[in-house]
């Protein structure tokens, strides 16, 4: 199941990305290790930290395609849309070059 | 009838052409494989080796099932090799899942877990990281029957299975299978292990099981190299090598004499 884009527009891709420093660590995490697949506590613990903390950023994620969730047997599971990834890092990459212009 | 039923007399080469020979020409297709070894012992390299060579001479696709260690550290160790695994990934010929255990086991679903890595990378080939880690979050009573519905769910998906058992002594009777019963659960077991000989640690390794096949019985050196495992010759010569501090054999002591006596002359 894929959920509808919300608040992180290509507008501003890098400020929504990394307007937590939770959601900073959660999108490196995904990046260096694609193949993760996990519930929210799994995650959670890849980063020394609790699910409580992560939770909100993790739905947040989620609700703009950069995570997909699943059902696995009881538990809800996320892991990383690499095709929506690859539309993110393409909008960061010219949103970039679009700042150097402006200069 | 699942692929590994209609071709029970096909083997699933290492790419380890040593190694095959002890196997007689590999794994039999489909089998589940036991690889037990203690930390440092080449058992991610085999493993691996064992994935890419499907990859680059089968055409079968693989996945890397870890629990512990993150991808980022497997896909850099692999590089020291020459194995670029994320490129593999990104050619949908490989996929390493980094997830945790009980999702496997228990109240979790191998099925809608891995259903999405084995259609992406048609897997025929999943090494499991570890059996070990697995089996601890199953209840005691348990382990056997979760372990044996995950193995099956592999085998029914025609599936080459490698499962790495992490031993807990790094010398002496290290291999202890029997103790948690799991090795009814696998068709083959292999172990890797270090021997102290002559004051210096040397790796060995056998086959101590194969279910349907005939298999070299001797321990044989082996080295961890920069383009990974090489199986060298039996050791010779040398008795109680499985206990990890082996003694020179009488023959080999005699020699030893009547060469130090020469020498003395």
């Amino acid at each position: 199941m894929v959920d509808e884009p919300n608040s992180i527009r290509p507008s501003d891709p890098l400020g929504a990305l990394l307007s937590s420093s939770n959601k900073a660590d959660l999108l490196v995490l995904f990046h260096r290790n694609p193949g993760l697949i996990d519930t929210v506590e799994g995650i959670a613990r890849r980063l020394g930290k609790k699910g409580s903390v992560i939770a909100s950023d993790v739905s947040e994620l989620a609700g703009a395609s950069i995570l997909q969730r699943k059902v696995v047997g009881k538990s809800e599971v996320y892991f990383l849309n690499r095709e929506k990834d690859r539309e993110s890092q393409k909008d960061i990459a010219e949103y970039i070059t679009n700042l150097g212009g402006k200069r | 009838m699942s692929e590994a039923s209609k071709t029970s007399n096909a083997r699933v080469k290492t790419g380890i052409p040593e190694f095959d020979a002890m196997l007689r020409g590999g794994f039999m297709k489909g089998d589940a494989v036991m690889l037990a070894g203690s930390a440092g012992t080449g058992k991610t390299t085999l493993a691996l080796q064992y994935l890419i060579n499907g990859i680059t001479t089968a055409g079968e696709g693989g996945i890397y099932l870890t629990f512990e260690q993150h991808p980022d550290q497997i896909y850099r160790d692999a590089k020291s090799f020459g194995w670029d695994l994320q490129k593999m990934e990104a050619e949908d010929k490989l996929r390493i899942v980094f997830t945790s255990p009980d999702l496997l086991m228990g109240e979790g679903d191998p099925e809608a877990l891995l259903e999405e890595p084995i259609g992406a990378v048609n897997a025929r080939r999943i090494v499991v990281d570890s059996l070990s880690h697995l089996s601890m979050f199953a209840k005691n009573d348990d382990i056997r029957q979760e372990t044996y519905r995950v193995v099956n769910f592999f085998k029914l998906k025609g599936m080459s299975t490698l499962l790495i058992w992490e031993s807990p002594q790094v010398l002496g009777q290290s291999f202890s299978i029997s103790d948690v019963g799991l090795s009814f659960l696998v068709d083959a077991i292999v172990s890797l292990k270090f021997v102290e000989i002559d004051s210096s640690i040397r790796r060995a390794m056998v086959v101590l099981k194969m279910r349907g096949s005939d298999h070299d019985k001797s321990l044989r050196e082996y080295e961890i190299t920069q383009t990974g495992i090489k199986v060298r010759a039996p050791f010779k010569d040398y008795q109680g090598l499985m206990t990890g501090s082996p003694t020179r054999s009488s023959s080999e002591r005699f020699v030893d004499l009547m060469t130090k006596a020469a020498k003395e002359k």
